[in-house]
């Protein structure tokens, strides 16, 4: 009756000009695997990147994560790349460069 | 104008939602921070299992007020060594020229695609810088070693 419908949280005001949920939908993906994640804007990444190495059985130090071009360090959020629903993150293996004469 | 600014929303929405593994591609943000939407920044990696696999390549993408009607201008910065690259960068390509292949229908995601096409395949036909080319026809051998030089210098990030 109370309008709880929507879970709850009138949590105030949005901020102008997007529609801000608190979770997002992201999609990790290798170029084999897709896993989807939801995670709050606020979350540092490194939970959805160890949980995804987890699943995947690979070495956290084996791999790395890019968003929109650019490595994603352990501590970013998703708040702090400006990620929106259902973006993407790759994941790439670790690579040395050189060395393959 | 409008016609402009909707497409680029539009393709930037579609290319968030899927996009090809290890290309990116983003509106750039002007020295304000605001975005502009008009001149994008994407990466285009190598092909596998060619020579121009492990490196990624930087490509500045300029769209005209009149896009789609108009293709953008696509340049790799840093210029890159390639026989359709002009010594500027920009990349001399038929589905990027107004009286060639170009259709308002081609997305940013052909586009890339296309670009990354060319770069094992190059048209000696159509040479748009000396080195490259003349490397190309006259040592085959050497031409690839500087490429593999390149794609060592252009790690993917």
């Amino acid at each position: 009756m109370s309008g709880d419908e929507n879970g709850g949280s009138p949590a105030g005001e949005k901020p102008e000009g997007q529609a801000v949920s608190e979770h997002l939908n992201i999609k990790v993906t290798d170029n084999n695997n897709e896993v989807f994640f939801k995670i709050k804007r606020t979350t540092a990444l490194k939970k959805l990147m160890d949980a995804f190495c987890e699943r995947q059985g690979k070495a956290p130090n084996s791999v790395r994560f890019l968003f929109d071009g650019s490595r994603v360090q352990a501590t970013d959020s998703p708040d702090s790349l400006d990620m929106q629903d259902g973006d993407t993150l790759e994941v790439h293996q670790e690579q040395i460069g050189g060395g393959a004469n | 104008m409008a016609l402009c600014m909707n497409r680029l929303n539009e393709e930037r929405k579609q290319w968030r939602r899927d996009h090809p593994f290890g290309f990116y591609a983003k509106p750039q943000r002007n020295a304000q921070g605001v975005l502009d939407l008009k001149t994008w920044e994407c990466g285009i990696p190598g092909k596998e299992k060619t020579l121009w696999e492990g490196g990624l390549f930087k490509l500045s993408v300029i769209f005209p007020d009149e896009y789609p009607t108009k293709p953008p201008k696509c340049k790799f910065v840093p210029p890159l060594f390639h026989p359709n690259v002009y010594p500027s960068g920009t990349v001399c390509l038929s589905i990027l020229n107004e009286e060639e292949g170009w259709k308002p229908a081609i997305t940013i995601k052909q586009i890339l695609l296309g670009v990354q096409d060319l770069l094992d395949d190059p048209n000696p036909d159509s040479p748009a810088q000396a080195d490259a080319y003349h490397l190309f026809r006259r040592d085959r051998a050497a031409y690839e070693n500087k490429i593999k030089r390149i794609v060592r210098e252009n790690p993917a990030p």
